[in-house]
């Protein structure tokens, strides 16, 4: 599953990459300025188009063009706050504010749906047990040995499926009779499952689970570039969080939308959000600077 | 002992501190910010307690067998939209492993199908709305473990619960306030899936509860967890 168009970026350290999309993710969500969800917006499609290929991000991007308006239309049936009516529907205004309201919730949704599509691809399983796996070392046995029985489970009902389709269970045809060969088939799996499942665990007991003294193997190694990565990550992020905190970047909509400030300040967190957005972006940038380089002076 | 002092903290200490924060930072968006930190905080602490609980290696595998199991039927019954045993297979988990074991399914079963589904920010409230269900069916285990009635009264109040809460997070999501006129809206549109997950909680609860009951139990006395 690991992306091999993003070799640079995915390859920074788990717990990097994990603060980089947790300090991203907040500032989209919980931000109301138009400027910076815009900002963010932009650095996750261009991350989530790095990855992708032309096709597939145009696909998307077919899909939610038409759920951003949407949003912003229906917006106002559930929202009269605001000023300026621009007709009345059924004896309601529909007011200018609430669209342009809708509008900027389209806009933070979609900044927030494309940075958790780029986490899906980035984070892969392996660096999130990784990273859980020293604080909740139970919960992430639970986890990996789920990860892995699913697909054994998927390879066991479909065998059982064969069996007992061969045995003609699904010969009958209809709703009730349907649902009541897949419930056999389930039943067949869990018992199945339960019995093999304390094979497992006595085999892991066996070997002295949960004994002291036990280390993990792990591929992942903090290196400079990650250190300087999560620092310049973290200054950004207390930039942008300082001035939400303060009311720099306050924006409203009712009743009146306000106008977007341009002071000096504001254009810091605007800029500062901006490079943090286009992070991934940069690692890419550098990395192909760096083998451009080297390859120059051989 | 210990595990209830964490539990305190976090829910003494923790929990106000970042949100008095968040609110502070986000005075637009309190509301979502206060929900989405009761729900993370709640998985943390509930995990936390999970940790430094005494627990077997078998309880472990048992448990990991159940959400594997959940996740799988999410596949299986993926030709029926809404109609998913998930919620049934966390209730018998809460039911027969314990409250804590109840809400680790729950959100665990958000996580792991939500890896092949796609990650969103529904993710938290989904771990937290199935955790929920499951933690009360470890709580109330006594009551509806023999009484098939108030079990399948439960299954139906779960799909219900289910549904609101993830319609509250819409609500809070929009406009950052409670908009009871987006709630009631919200909460009509999904009314038809409220529908299938309360008839579906009952009909799984109904076929699978015996059999996972004996099973669980034979294991249980067998191997002694």
């Amino acid at each position: 599953m690991e992306n091999n168009k993003l070799k640079s970026f995915s390859t920074l350290h788990p717990f990097v990459l994990i603060v980089y999309f947790v300090t991203i993710l907040v500032v989209s969500m919980f931000g109301t300025n138009p400027v910076l969800l815009f900002l963010s917006l932009v650095g996750g499609m261009m991350f989530f188009g790095m990855m992708n290929s032309k096709k597939a991000f145009f696909n998307d991007l077919a899909f939610y063009i038409p759920m951003f308006f949407l949003i912003a239309i229906i917006n106002p049936l559930f929202s009269h706050n605001g000023v300026t009516p621009l007709f009345f529907m059924n004896g309601n205004p529909v007011t200018l504010e609430a669209i342009l309201y809708g509008g900027n919730i389209a806009l933070m949704l979609m900044a927030v749906v494309y940075w958790c599509k780029c986490y899906s691809e980035i984070m892969t399983t392996d660096k999130f047990l990784y990273l859980f796996g020293k604080v909740i070392p139970k919960l992430s046995l639970v986890l990996s040995m789920a990860l892995r029985f699913i697909p054994l489970f998927r390879e066991k009902h479909r065998e059982f499926r064969m069996v007992q389709g061969a045995s003609g269970l699904y010969d009958q045809k209809g709703f009730v009779n349907k649902i009541i060969c897949e419930l056999k088939v389930f039943s067949a799996l869990v018992t199945w499952s339960l019995e093999n499942s304390v094979d497992t665990a006595s085999s892991m007991k066996a070997r002295g689970y949960g004994l002291k003294g036990r280390t993990h193997f792990s591929m992942y190694k903090f290196r400079k570039r990650d250190g300087i990565f999560l620092a310049v990550n973290l200054l950004l992020f207390s930039v942008v969080a300082f001035g939400m905190g303060i009311g720099f970047v306050d924006f409203s909509f009712y009743p009146l939308v306000t106008e977007i400030k341009t002071g000096a300040v504001q254009i810091v967190v605007y800029i500062s959000l901006g490079v943090m957005s286009l992070l991934p972006f940069i690692t890419e940038l550098w990395e192909v600077i760096v083998w451009k380089y080297s390859m120059s002076k051989i | 002992m210990s595990r209830r002092i964490i539990k305190l903290t976090i829910f003494c200490l923790v929990i106000p501190i970042v949100v008095v924060l968040g609110v502070v930072i986000f005075n637009d968006r309190a509301y979502s910010w206060v929900y989405m930190c009761v729900a993370v905080l709640s998985c943390i602490s509930l995990f936390i307690s999970f940790e430094k609980r005494k627990s077997n290696t078998t309880l472990l595998v048992v448990l990991a067998v159940m959400i594997a199991l959940s996740v799988a039927g999410r596949f299986i019954f993926s030709f029926l939209p809404h109609f998913k045993p998930v919620t049934a297979m966390v209730v018998i988990t809460g039911i027969y492993l314990g409250y804590e074991c109840g809400f680790v399914c729950g959100a665990f079963t958000a996580v792991i199908s939500n890896f092949i589904f796609g990650q969103g920010p529904w993710t938290p409230f989904q771990m937290f709305s199935w955790g929920v269900i499951g933690l009360i069916a470890g709580l109330i285990s006594k009551y509806i473990v023999d009484n098939k009635l108030l079990l399948l009264i439960y299954g139906g109040f779960s799909g219900i619960l289910y549904s609101l809460l993830m319609d509250v997070w819409t609500t809070f999501w929009y406009d950052g306030a409670f908009n009871a006129l987006r709630f009631f809206a919200n909460v009509a549109t999904a009314l038809p899936v409220t529908v299938s997950y309360v008839v579906s909680n009952i009909i799984f609860l109904l076929v699978l509860i015996k059999p996972f009951g004996e099973k669980l139990k034979r294991i249980k006395t067998k191997y002694g967890i």
